[in-house]
C-alpha cells in the first residue's frame, strides 16, 4: 500500500538522501540569486534566510528530539550579546564568534543536564525561565550590557574586505548558515543519531531498553542546536546593529521559531525553513493589518495547527497532494 | 536590615505568597488530574484582573465584590477551553498539549492588548494605601484582605475535595484515571470541572492582587512563570506543596528585594526553580512522581 509498508533498502535510503542533498543545494543556489533579482527587498531576504536557519536549528531539538524549547531566544540573545560585547572590547572577530558559540553550548549543556534527566514538561518549563533570567540580568547589569537602553554594534572591521553592514554580505552569511543548518538536519534525518532521537521522541522507555542513552543523545542534539542558534544570534546582532534585552531575549522570538517549525512540519528537513518563508511572507504581506495583532494571530495559528494539522501544514499539503496524485509505485531502478 | 525590618519584609512576603499559592494550586490541580501543564495559567489570571478592572471603572464595583462575577466567568471560560480545545487532543503528544496552552495564552494576552491597550492601569480604592500596625510591624490592608480571602478560598477548596462526591471523583481521577473510570467516575466531566476550578483559582488570585499591582496585558506571562516556580518548589501535582511553595516564593522575593536587588526580584524565584530542578526535582515539600 503505502511506501512505509515496504522495507526500505539501504541503497534506496542513500539514494533518497543524495536526492535531498541535491535538492537543498539547488534551493540554496536559486536563493543565491535573490540579491540580484530583488535588490530592493534585501531586508526581507536577510530575515528570511536568518529565520529559516534559526527555525531549522530549533527543530533539531524541538522536532527531531521532541523536546519543546520555548526559550531559544536565550541562545540568540546570549550569542548576540557575547559577540557584541567582545567586539566592542576589540577582541578579534573570529575569537568573539567562537566565544559566543562556546557560551551558548555551555549554557545548553548545563540547562540540558538539569532538565533532560527528568520526565515530562520540565524542559519546556525551564526553557522559559532560562531566557527570562538572562533577560533580567541583561536588563539590570547595565555596566556590562548597557541595560534596558540596549547596546550598539557600530564599527565592525570589514570581513575579508567586505563591509559587514552591507545587506548583501549579511544575506550571503545568512545563506551559508542556512546551508549548514539544513545539512545538519539532513545528517540527522539519515544517521544513527537521528534514529536515536526519533526513538526517544516516540518512546523513551523502549529506546532505553534498546541501549540508547537518552540524556547523552538529547544533550548532543541540544548543544548542536544551541551552536547554530548562537551563530544566528551573532548575525542577528550585526543585522540589527543595535538591540536591547527586550528584543533579543523575548518570548515572542522563541515562539516565532517554534511556530515556523510547527507550521512547516516538525521533524522534517526542510519544513521549518518553509515555515519561515510562509510566516515571514504572511507578516510582510499583512504588515498593516498585523501591527500589534501579530502575536494574536500567531496564537490562533498555533491553536488551529495543533488541533487540525498536528504534523504541520507541509504534512497536510503533502497528504492532500498524494491523495490527488497517488505515488506511482516506483521501483528503485525507475528513478 | 534590622530585625523589625526583616520581620516586616517576611510578613509582606507571606501575604503575597498566599496569593501566589492560590495561583499555584490551580496549576497543580490541573496537572494532577489532567497531566497538562497549563502554559496559559498566568494569562487567565490577567483576564481576571481586567474583568475586575473594567467592572471597577464602569460601575465602581469594589474589586473584592467582583469576585462574585469573576468566579463563575472563570469557570465557564475554563470549561469552554477544556471542552473545545484540550479534550479533542488529550491523547496527543505532550508537546502538542503544551503548544495548545501556549497558543491559548497568546490569544488571551493579545486580546487584552487590543481591548485595553498596552498602557499599565491601576485602580485606586479608599483602602489602597492604608496600612495597619501590629506592634512595630505595618502591613498593607489590601494585601491582608487578599490573604484572608485566599485562606477562605483554599479552605473551601479543601472541603470540596475531601467532603463532596465531586471532590472524591477528582482525587480518584488524579490517582488513577482508568481505575476511577472503572468505578463509574465520569472522568470526562471531572477533567472539565477541574480545568474550570483551576482557572477560577487563577482568575480570583488576579482579582485579589489587583489593588496592589499595576495591570497590563502581558502581566500574565510573569505569573505563569511564578506559578511554575510555586508548583515545582512544592512538587508537581501536590496541592499542599503548592501552598508551601507559594509562601516560600513570596518570602524569597520579598527578602531579596529588601536586600536591595529590586531589579532582580523576578529572577530569584526562577533561579530557585532551576536549583530545585537540579537537586530535588520532586519538589521541596511533595513526593510527586517525576
Amino acid at each position: 500500500m503505502s511506501e512505509a509498508a515496504t522495507p526500505v533498502l539501504r541503497s534506496q535510503r542513500v539514494q533518497r538522501r543524495a536526492r535531498a542533498a541535491l535538492g537543498i543545494c539547488a534551493a540554496i543556489a536559486v536563493l543565491a540569486f535573490y540579491p540580484f533579482i530583488l535588490p530592493r527587498a534585501l531586508n526581507f531576504g536577510v530575515s528570511l534566510v536568518l529565520f529559516a536557519a534559526l527555525a531549522t536549528a530549533w527543530d533539531l531539538i524541538g522536532g527531531w528530539a521532541g523536546q519543546l524549547s520555548l526559550g531559544h531566544a536565550a541562545f540568540v540573545g546570549l550569542g548576540a550579546y557575547t559577540f557584541t560585547l567582545l567586539q566592542r572590547a576589540q577582541v578579534p572577530m573570529w575569537l568573539a564568534l567562537l566565544a559566543a558559540v562556546a557560551a551558548c553550548v555551555l549554557l545548553a549543556a548545563v540547562w540540558g543536564f538539569i532538565t533532560f534527566r527528568l520526565r515530562g514538561a520540565y524542559f519546556a518549563l525551564a526553557s522559559i525561565a532560562v531566557a527570562e533570567v538572562l533577560r533580567i540580568v541583561s536588563n539590570n547589569w547595565s555596566s556590562l550590557t548597557g541595560g534596558p537602553e540596549g547596546v550598539s554594534l557600530q564599527d565592525l572591521p570589514p570581513l575579508f574586505g567586505l563591509d559587514l553592514y552591507d545587506r548583501r554580505v549579511e544575506f550571503y552569511l545568512g545563506l551559508a548558515l542556512l546551508f549548514v543548518a539544513l545539512m545538519s538536519a539532513l545528517y540527522v534525518a539519515g544517521s544513527r543519531a537521528g534514529f536515536y532521537l526519533e526513538a526517544i521522541r516516540e518512546d523513551q522507555d523502549s529506546a532505553m531498553a534498546l541501549g540508547v542513552n537518552p540524556l547523552r543523545v538529547k544533550l548532543v542534539a541540544f548543544c548542536a542546536s544551541a551552536a547554530l542558534t548562537s551563530l544566528g544570534g551573532c548575525l542577528y546582532g550585526i543585522y540589527l546593529s543595535f538591540f536591547e534585552p527586550q528584543g533579543v531575549y523575548a518570548l515572542d522570538l522563541s515562539i516565532q521559531l517554534v511556530l515556523m517549525s510547527i507550521v512547516g512540519g516538525m521533524g522534517t528537513i526542510t519544513g521549518p525553513a518553509l515555515g519561515a518563508l510562509v510566516l515571514l511572507a504572511f507578516q510582510e504581506g499583512f504588515r498593516n493589518l498585523l501591527q500589534q495583532r501579530s502575536l494574536l494571530i500567531y496564537g490562533i495559528v498555533i491553536v488551529l495547527v495543533v488541533r487540525y494539522a498536528p504534523d504541520g501544514l507541509s504534512g497536510r499539503v503533502l497528504r492532500l497532494y498524494r491523495r490527488l496524485w497517488p505515488w506511482p509505485s516506483r521501483s528503485p531502478s525507475a528513478s | 536590615m534590622d530585625l523589625i525590618g526583616f520581620v516586616q519584609t517576611v510578613a509582606s512576603g507571606v501575604l503575597t505568597g498566599g496569593v501566589y499559592a492560590m495561583v499555584g494550586i490551580g496549576l497543580s490541580l490541573i496537572f494532577g488530574v489532567m497531566r497538562i501543564v497549563n502554559f496559559a495559567h498566568g494569562e487567565f489570571m490577567a483576564v481576571g484582573m481586567y474583568i475586575a478592572f473594567a467592572l471597577f471603572r464602569s460601575f465602581h464595583l469594589d474589586p473584592y465584590l467582583s469576585l462574585v462575577v469573576v468566579a463563575p466567568a472563570g469557570f465557564l471560560l475554563g470549561a469552554f477551553v477544556e471542552r473545545v480545545l484540550l479534550a479533542p487532543i488529550q491523547n496527543a503528544a505532550e508537546h502538542s498539549l503544551i503548544l495548545m496552552t501556549v497558543g491559548v495564552g497568546l490569544i488571551l494576552s493579545n486580546s487584552l492588548l487590543l481591548i485595553f491597550g498596552a498602557h499599565p492601569e491601576t485602580i485606586y480604592t479608599s483602602y489602597s494605601t492604608r496600612t495597619v500596625a501590629i506592634g512595630p510591624v505595618t502591613l498593607s490592608v489590601p494585601l491582608l484582605v487578599s490573604f484572608a480571602l485566599t485562606v477562605i478560598v483554599v479552605a473551601g477548596l479543601f472541603l470540596v475535595l475531601t467532603r463532596t462526591d465531586l471532590g472524591r471523583a477528582i482525587r480518584a481521577a488524579a490517582q488513577n484515571r482508568d481505575a476511577a473510570e472503572l468505578q463509574g467516575v465520569d472522568t470526562r466531566f471531572v477533567q472539565t470541572a477541574v480545568f474550570g476550578i483551576g482557572i477560577v483559582l487563577s482568575m480570583a488570585a488576579g482579582v485579589l492582587l489587583l489593588p496592589a499591582l499595576y495591570v497590563f496585558p502581558t502581566v500574565g506571562g510573569i505569573f505563569t512563570l511564578k506559578a511554575f516556580v510555586v508548583t515545582v518548589l512544592g512538587g508537581m501535582g501536590s496541592i499542599v506543596g503548592a501552598i508551601w511553595g507559594g509562601l516560600l516564593l513570596g518570602i524569597v522575593e520579598s527578602v531579596g528585594a529588601g536586600l536591595g536587588a529590586t531589579g532582580y526580584r523576578d529572577a530569584f524565584g526562577l533561579i530557585a526553580f532551576l536549583l530545585v530542578l537540579l537537586v530535588r526535582p520532586q519538589g521541596l515539600f511533595g513526593s510527586s512522581h517525576v
